[in-house]
């Protein structure tokens, strides 16, 4: 099972994993193209500045004992325990958000234009040369391990 | 492809060079690829503004402007007009350098080896004067005036030098450049904080300073060179590493002043010069090109046969030259002079001399070039690299390849010298237009990078695809270093090319790709353009002629392409030049410049579709022109 580790020491705060999650989910884009400023246009991921601590990635760590899974009630959200990855499925969500109040690390969130979908990290649907955050991070601070659980 | 498992160079079009390249011990621009592939998503979309202490901002989903309010517009449009006014700056640099070099000769009575340039130039500057040293002077004169008026100044020489119709659309479009100089200062002071914010008034202030750029800091330049240095005159070179002759005491030149190298050159092949060299065990002294100004000098190398032992490579073979062991000193006066080559000079004991103090060099000494002193400046750097000979050869160990590159490429081709191949006039090779033989002219330009898919592999390819799709190649810049070490402009090139030009090639014993030398060239181009076009009697937008810098690499690089663009013709790059995330940018670059100007811009990283598409725009301007 695949997993993104989180270095938050390494991180500088480029934002490059945003623009690779945004253009991983604008289909055709690339670094050049992916529209920045369209409405559609969001990350899976996050970047908090600390005064104290620097930069903070937040990336979904596709839990062990995810809180959005158990505190989603319509069925939308379950752990794939192939992949151990936590998998959203729009058709079933009603919206209610208790995920987004739920998850421990503040990563999800309703999408921007019509708050009736989440927004949440697929792992790039596994392609086969990785997540496109972490092929896109100069530092090295997020980077996919394999793990048990 | 690299076959070595345990290196990571990256790939070049050239495949002896990337062998060569991937088992050296020295770590290379090839080498450092690799550890910069990771690039900044902001970077390239020229969204990152850090003009003030609130940024750097950076337009994001969740900014989508700046603190100040700066939109991505403004971003893009005050970061491109900066890199345009730098890479202006620094051909503006070059023509003044040239022309004070220009009026000092004529001043001491020095050398001027070029009549037909002097003429051709006094009959454009309308010079009646027959001394030629007043005549040279007084062209020097006119040209620095130019350069040094301020920008609300309107530069004389513009009118004359120009095709009629693109001086009358520049003066409708209101973009006829003051003195170049200042259009420089002006472009720095309008791209600072919180002042214009207009990306439409920046583009055509881009267009402005390609105008200043490619008439002053390009065709100027070239001209000025050939007074004092003679004429390109066609002929057949040898060209790569295996130019070098390790007999020799040899000394690699860097840059894109060839006037600064004019003493010198004659210098080094007098005989107590060379007696100097024997007395050391050397057969004498040999300069080996390298980046422009290495192309210049193959470009007149008729005239400095005993000196000049051939051009080695582009920019990104420099290091590769230097690691053959068997160059003991560097001269450099300008880019693309890499810092990567100083720990390789260190290492390899080579002498670095830098004789402009625009371009220092870290571990360098620095000898700016006086034209008075020229004389004993000339004898302390033979004597310097005399001492560099000693002190190295035979401690350094020798890794030459003399396989590499070719001894039959075409060089030497001007505005000039191929109006006299082919009679005196341009009527034959339009006439092989007309026909179709000739389908129409690319002029693949610019620069060299290791991007888009290595080391001149885009350049490379689409060239191919281009010439087989009988479209001639002219090419100007570090592009050619790269087609010709890959034997493009060598007479059995034809044989690659489509079955009409082929034959066209072959009859006349001439390849596919014609090789002008350097980025300043292109500006030979444009003359040869805008002759054309004035044999034709069309503007230069209709004529079946497109332009390509499928690998750019900088800002002098972007000043041309604003040139291009000024000029009317479409203009093709392999990767954008960091405005993709502007939506301004994109619909002025490619779609509003044909109303502007009637030139377009394309970008297309593939070389079989932007060969496509530039054949489909020199089909539909043959239609336009009915042949
Ligand atoms: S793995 Fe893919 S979806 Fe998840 S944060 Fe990274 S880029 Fe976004
Ligand atoms: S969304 Fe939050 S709770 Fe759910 S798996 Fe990701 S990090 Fe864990
Ligand atoms: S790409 Fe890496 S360094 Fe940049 S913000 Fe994301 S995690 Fe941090
Ligand atoms: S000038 Fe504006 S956009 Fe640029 S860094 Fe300052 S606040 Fe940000």
């Amino acid at each position: 099972m695949k997993r993104i580790i989180i270095d938050r020491e390494k991180c500088d705060g480029c934002l490059n994993c945003n623009i690779a999650c945004i253009s991983a989910h604008e289909e055709g884009s690339n670094f050049y193209t992916v529209n920045l400023q369209s409405p559609d246009a969001e990350t899976r991921n996050f970047i908090k500045f600390d005064a104290q601590q620097g930069y903070l990635p937040i990336f979904c760590r596709h839990c062990d004992e995810p809180e959005c899974v158990l505190s989603c009630m319509s069925g939308a959200l379950e752990k794939d325990q192939l992949t151990g990855h936590v998998q959203y499925d729009e058709t079933k969500c009603a919206a209610c958000y208790m995920c987004v109040m739920n998850c421990s690390y503040g990563v999800l969130k309703p999408d921007k234009q019509t708050r009736t979908k989440l927004i949440k990290c697929d792992f790039c649907d596994d392609k086969p040369d990785g997540p496109s955050c972490v092929k896109s991070c100069p530092k090295k601070a997020i980077e996919v391990k394999e793990v048990s659980r | 492809m690299n076959s070595n498992f345990s290196c990571k160079t990256c790939a070049s079009a050239d495949q002896k060079l990337e062998t060569f390249i991937s088992n050296l011990s020295v770590d290379t621009s090839h080498h450092r690829m690799e550890g910069q592939s990771v690039k900044c998503g902001f970077g390239l979309q020229g969204i990152c503004c850090r003009l003030c202490s609130n940024g750097p901002c950076r337009i994001t989903p969740d900014g989508l402007k700046g603190v100040c309010g700066a939109t991505a517009d403004t971003m893009v449009a005050r970061n491109f007009l900066r890199a345009v006014s730098a890479g202006s700056g620094c051909y503006i640099h070059i023509v003044e350098n040239t022309a004070l070099m220009l009026k000092k000769t004529a001043l001491s009575k020095g050398v001027l080896k070029g009549k037909v340039a002097l003429a051709k130039l006094a009959e454009i500057f309308e010079i009646d004067e027959t001394d030629e040293y007043i005549c040279a002077e007084k062209i020097a004169d006119l040209v620095l005036a130019d350069l040094y008026k301020p920008d609300y100044v309107k530069m004389e020489l513009v009118e004359k030098m120009a095709y009629k119709p693109r001086f009358d659309r520049w003066k409708e479009l209101g973009i006829l450049p003051g003195g170049a100089k200042s259009e420089v200062f002006a472009g720095v002071v309008k791209t600072s904080t919180n002042l214009n914010s207009d990306p439409v008034d920046m583009y055509l202030n881009c267009l402005k300073l390609g105008i200043s750029t490619g008439l002053y800091g390009l065709t100027l330049t070239n001209l000025l060179n050939d007074v004092m240095l003679g004429e390109p005159s066609i002929r057949l070179a040898p060209v790569g590493l295996r130019v070098i002759d390790t007999d020799y005491i040899n000394i690699m030149i860097t840059g894109h002043q060839h006037a600064m190298f004019a003493y010198l050159q004659d210098r080094l092949i007098q005989d107590d010069v060379i007696e100097k060299a024997k007395a050391v065990g050397a057969k004498g002294f040999k300069l080996v090109g390298c980046t422009c100004v290495g192309q210049d000098l193959q470009l007149r190398g008729e005239h400095y046969k005993e000196v000049f032992n051939g051009h080695a490579g582009n920019n990104f073979t420099s290091e590769a030259i230097l690691a053959t062991g068997a160059i003991d000193a560097v001269l450099s006066e300008f880019n693309c002079t890499l810092p990567g080559i100083e720990p390789i000079c260190d290492e390899f004991k080579i002498k670095q001399i830098c004789l402009d103090e625009v371009s220092k060099k870290a571990n360098a000494e620095m000898k700016p070039f006086v034209f008075e002193e020229k004389e004993t400046q000339s004898n302390e750097i033979i004597d310097a690299v005399i001492e560099a000979y000693q002190a190295r050869r035979g401690a350094v160990a020798l890794n030459m390849n003399a396989d590499h590159g070719n001894d039959d490429t075409l060089t030497g081709v001007s505005e000039g010298s191929l109006k006299s191949f082919l009679g005196g006039t341009w009527k034959p090779l339009i006439d092989l237009i007309v026909k179709g033989e000739i389908k129409g002219i690319a002029g693949v330009v610019g620069c060299s990078s290791l991007t888009a898919g290595g080391h001149d592999v885009l350049t490379v390819n689409l060239v191919k695809e281009l010439i087989a799709k009988d479209i001639l190649v002219l090419s100007a810049g570090c592009s050619s270093g790269g087609l010709e070490n890959v034997g493009l402009m060598s007479p059995s090139a034809a044989s690659l090319a489509g079955p009409k030009l082929r034959a066209v090639c072959e009859s006349l014993g001439i390849p596919p790709v014609l090789n002008f030398g350097p980025c300043l060239a292109i500006g030979r181009l444009e003359l040869v353009a805008t002759e054309l076009a004035e044999a034709i009697g069309v503007d230069l937008p209709q004529l079946p002629l497109v332009l390509s810098a499928p690998q750019w690499l900088e800002e002098q690089a972007l000043a041309d392409g604003a040139f291009g663009l000024a000029l009317g013709l479409p203009l093709h790059l392999g990767l954008p030049p960091f405005v993709t995330g502007s939506p301004v940018a994109v619909q002025v670059f490619t779609q509003d410049m044909l109303s502007l100007t009637g030139g377009q811009l394309i970008i297309d990283d593939n070389a079989k579709s932007a060969a496509e598409t530039l054949d489909a725009i020199i089909e539909k301007k043959r239609q336009e022109l009915n042949i």
